[in-house]
């Protein structure tokens, strides 16, 4: 025990004896009978008065007294210190870098989170600055982004700071500080700086130190911010029938000790195991069927116990859909005849490894429900559509789909009440092909070198597309007569893809080619972008391409979309269930902390890093003088208190006397 | 030490009604001895006879005796017999004194600075009273407001042997009953009394006025219509008198189970409720020819009575 120590123990006990003594003084009243009571009127009792009015500003006096000359005893011992820059006498340039990140919501041992530390040292950075000195803010949360602008205006920052708030992002510093250098290098103080504040718990242990190598010196203060912390968080909490796998991190092994995984339904749990003691797993826990009898409950994944963060505790769990599927719409028999085994779209498919699974269908799904397990459809060479399926089509386009639909022979045939609208407007033709290959130049984007594999395709024939038809869609790759061979038109929150040469090998070796794998690969990877993921990180957009209204209620209430770049966006800036409502229809999405998230292990810091010389906290306040007067202050309170308290008893006291001898003169 | 057990058996409670709370008589103990020695202390000053006196009807001659008012000296006998002779007349109407005790739970309290509780002072002087009347020949009656279910008034009677039920049924009372709540206890005591007193009668009321109903001061001024005289004697203790509280206490009611914490600062506006209190008794009754009187239990016993007599006269 230190003599710091037994001092401060000394210091409470001679706060305590105060309020001990008024307690002890503070007894119950003697009770009496007396018949005439029902004359007696109802005053506060005396006791209580002088406890309200007299006692208990005295007992605050006297201990903030005592409080007070311990501090002005220790005064040596006792000054504010704040954040301040150490400056070479000409106006600097800063960047702070801010971490808003997940793990900066571990709270010391003040009751305040890493962040409000953060924040507050950063108030006191900006209140060192003079004029002259730049500021910019930088926002260390994945992905990184720049708060403020470098700004000479120092209130604009601080205001900025203030509207700054604590996320569950991932956490992003080397892209942070790349761009809290880029804000500042080109400004013309001399004096530049980036100002880290963070735990540097980036999930990077392992990476080069921060601000090692550095154009700009970078300055990571705050070293109280990266002490140790245990924290265990879900990751992701799926269902499928009556099993339900919850995902977790840990930021030691340690971490997961004597705690459990629940399943909660409200405030029941239903289903219960012990966390596996690893840094990073799965626990398995199965649910019983009469609780997973009705899949549109909402039950929660928790973790009990208490660690670091409370916030990654909980999660949603949802059910499980799996990868989005692709339907593949053609003839199997004619096409099985041909290749003597799976269609060749399908071969092709399985050649790319897409991670969707491909349902082969006879024909087009007639109806808006069938098309609902599919994120994308490839029709190839259909003799138009029913008004069932033009209907169900478009449905499916509109709420996000991708469809494929390749024209062939029979695309030209088709019979009478089957056609292609809303797709195409006009009628499909079939003739021969005027040229036998693509335009090269027009597929280079889009289709990069495989596009020069279909320079010599030769097809015996191709679909010919009214003029306007041909208007409405954009060319991804040309005939080289300028027709188009592939085209994309967007329609409501989908895309549709139109080929004029179809996929079987009985019209082209088309399907045969490199090209044609590399047509699939966009293709898929375009249905996967727009297949609405359930889970997705913290941080990351939701990208809501065609639709006209997105509003979401998430863990801090109604997020409104920001259009950017003509789509609407929400960025999931806390984990947890969020409640999306894109055009009217509402659907279920999570956003799950990132696994590196949780690990609590700082980045290495360069030496030069945390040098002095770039600033430090500084002792600028000698409080003792402010506690002195206080003291005086209070002591003179005390006098006034007491000489009040001494009058008033003066009056009871011959107010009673008075009312005594009455009393005398009246029995006599 | 005895005055808190007095307040002590007091704060049982009057509505446990199973317990009997015996007087706390204090230093007027034993009431029969005490009830003659105030009763002589009476006689030896200026007392006179509560029958015969000022009459319209002559009744007699009797033996002079030093004191007699030499009014009724009979000159004309001494002249002619040479006898001291006092010439009696008869009253118009009968003077029996009908005394009318409160028992109720309140007047079983006894403060610090009381030789006794109020309804021990108040027996005290009731059987002082019964005495003197008895001796001057006038018949005495006795009745409770409140206390014991099992004791019982004495019916208006002359004679040695009413002095000594009057003593009886006063030793045999205690202090309980609310009367607060009891309106019928206050018609029943008061009422029988009304109906059957004489013009004439004498009414004596002890009793300290803090627990009756609203409506005591009109029943008992109306007994004084009719030509009976009523004196009111409000018993109080010291301690209600002057209420000598000086810390923080808690009061307890002893009827109505009131329940007051205050202090002395409540001093004031007490006194002024409780003498509110005796100037509306003492309109009410002296507005209907009855007297007031207020008395406490440290005061002689003997002054008491004769103060009684004289509000009688």
């Amino acid at each position: 025990m230190t003599f710091l120590t037994i001092f401060a123990l000394g210091i409470a006990a001679l706060i305590a004896a105060p309020y001990l003594a008024h307690r002890l003084r503070r007894q119950r009243a003697e009770q009496h009978p007396f018949a005439p009571t029902r004359l007696v009127p109802p005053t506060p009792p005396k006791a209580r008065r002088r406890a309200r009015l007299e006692d208990r500003s005295l007992f605050a006096i006297r201990a903030a007294s005592v409080l007070a000359l311990a501090l002005l005893g220790a005064s040596p011992l006792v000054k504010c210190s704040r954040l301040a820059l150490s400056r070479s006498g000409t106006s600097v340039a800063i960047a702070i870098v801010l971490d808003d990140s997940m793990s900066m919501r571990v709270v010391d041992g003040s009751g305040r989170t890493r962040f409000q530390r953060a924040q507050e040292g950063a108030r006191e950075i900006l209140g060192a600055l003079r004029d002259g000195d730049a500021a910019a803010i930088v926002l260390a949360g994945s992905p990184a982004r720049v708060g403020l602008a470098a700004t000479t205006d120092i209130s604009a920052a601080r205001a900025a700071l203030d509207g700054i708030t604590e996320s569950d992002r991932a956490t992003d510093l080397d892209g942070s500080i790349a761009i809290a250098r880029t804000l500042v290098s080109e400004l013309p103080q001399i004096d530049r700086r980036v100002v880290v504040l963070s735990d540097l718990a980036d999930g990077k242990p392992d990476a080069p130190a921060l601000g090692e190598g550095a154009a700009l010196p970078v300055w990571v203060a705050m070293p109280e911010l990266r002490a140790p912390a245990d924290d265990c968080g879900v990751l992701a909490a799926d269902r499928t029938g009556p099993r339900a796998r919850v995902r977790f991190a840990c930021s030691t092994p340690q971490a997961a000790a004597s705690r459990e995984v629940q399943i909660k339904d409200g405030d029941r749990v239903i289903a219960h195991t012990p966390l596996p003691q690893t840094q990073m797993g799965e626990a398995t826990l199965t649910v019983g069927p009469e609780d997973m009898r009705d899949e549109t409950r909402e039950l929660v994944a928790v973790l009990t116990g208490k660690d670091a963060i409370a916030s990654d505790d909980r999660a949603t769990v949802v059910v499980e859909a799996g990868p989005a599927a692709l339907a593949v719409v053609g003839d199997r028999t004619e096409e099985a005849v041909a290749t003597g085994g799976a269609p060749v779209i399908e071969q092709a498919l399985a050649a790319l490894h897409v991670d969707m699974a491909v349902r082969p269908i006879p024909q087009v799904p007639d109806r808006r429900e069938d098309t609902a397990p599919f994120a994308a459809i490839i029709v190839d060479d259909p003799p138009g559509f029913t008004p069932e399926q033009r209907h169900a089509l478009s449905a499916f386009v509109e709420s996000g789909g991708v469809l494929l639909v390749a024209l062939g022979r029979r695309a030209a045939a088709a019979p009478l009440g089957a056609n292609f609208e809303p797709l195409l407007a006009h009628a499909v033709g079939w003739d021969s092909s005027p040229s036998s290959g693509v335009d090269l130049a027009s597929g280079a984007s889009f289709f990069g070198e495989a596009a020069s594999s279909l320079s010599d395709l030769a097809p015996k024939g191709r679909a010919k597309l009214a003029e306007q038809d041909v208007s409405s869609y954009e060319p991804l790759l040309k005939w080289s007569d300028g027709a188009p061979l592939i085209g994309r038109r967007s329609r409501g929150r989908g895309d549709v893809w139109v080929s004029t040469l179809p996929f079987s090998v009985e019209a082209s070796d088309f399907a045969l080619r490199p090209g044609f794998l590399a047509l699939l690969d966009a293709f898929v990877s375009e249905a996967k972008q727009r297949a609405t993921p359930r889970r997705g990180d913290v941080g990351t957009p939701w990208a809501f391409a065609g639709a006209r209204q997105v509003e979401a209620q998430g863990p801090s209430g109604t997020i409104t979309a920001t259009r950017d770049d003509g789509t609407l966006r929400i960025v999931p800036v806390l984990a947890g269930a969020y409640r999306v409502s894109i055009d009217g229809n509402k659907e279920l999405r999570v956003a799950a902390p990132l696994a590196r998230e949780i690990d609590m292990r700082p980045r290495a810091v360069a030496e030069g890093a945390t040098s002095s010389a770039l600033g430090g906290g500084v002792a600028i306040v000698d409080v003792s003088w402010m506690v002195a007067l206080g003291l005086l202050g209070l002591v003179a309170a005390e006098l006034l208190v007491r000489a009040w308290a001494s009058a008033r008893g003066a009056s009871g006291a011959s107010a009673g006397t008075g009312a005594g001898t009455s009393s005398e003169s009246k029995a006599s | 030490m005895s005055a808190k057990r007095a307040s002590v058996a007091s704060s049982l409670g009057p509505k446990s009604t199973g317990l009997r709370r015996s007087i706390d008589w204090g230093s007027l103990a034993p009431l029969r001895i005490r009830a003659r020695m105030v009763a002589e202390g009476v006689y030896a000053g200026a007392h006179r006879s509560a029958r015969k006196g000022a009459g319209v009807e002559f009744g007699g001659h009797r033996a002079y005796t030093p004191g007699d008012d030499l009014r009724w000296l009979d000159v004309r006998s001494l002249l002619r017999h040479d006898h001291l002779l006092v010439r009696q007349f008869e009253t118009e109407t009968d003077r029996a004194l009908r005394l009318v005790v409160d028992a109720t739970a309140s007047m079983g309290y006894r403060g610090k600075s009381a030789p006794a509780s109020k309804i021990a002072w108040a027996s005290l002087v009731a059987a002082a009273l019964a005495r003197v009347a008895i001796r001057s020949g006038d018949p005495v009656g006795l009745g409770f407001i409140g206390g014991a279910p099992q004791a019982r008034g004495v019916p208006v009677s002359g004679g040695r042997e009413a002095f000594e039920r009057v003593v009886d049924a006063l030793e045999g009372q205690s202090a309980e009953g609310d009367a607060l709540a009891d309106l019928p206890a206050l018609d029943r005591a008061l009422g029988a009394l009304s109906r059957a007193a004489r013009r004439g009668s004498v009414v004596v009321v002890l009793s300290d006025l803090l627990d009756l109903p609203p409506a005591a001061p009109d029943r008992i001024a109306t007994i004084a219509t009719r030509g009976r005289v009523v004196v009111v004697v409000q018993t109080l203790d010291p301690d209600e008198a002057t209420f000598p509280f000086t810390e923080t206490v808690r009061l307890q009611a002893l009827e109505g189970g009131a329940t007051v914490e205050t202090d002395e600062a409540a001093r004031e506006r007490y006194l002024a409720a409780l003498a509110e209190l005796q100037e509306s008794w003492k309109r009410t009754l002296v507005g209907r020819g009855a007297s007031f009187l207020t008395m406490r239990t440290d005061e002689d016993p003997v002054s008491a009575v004769r103060n009684i007599i004289e509000a009688i006269r």
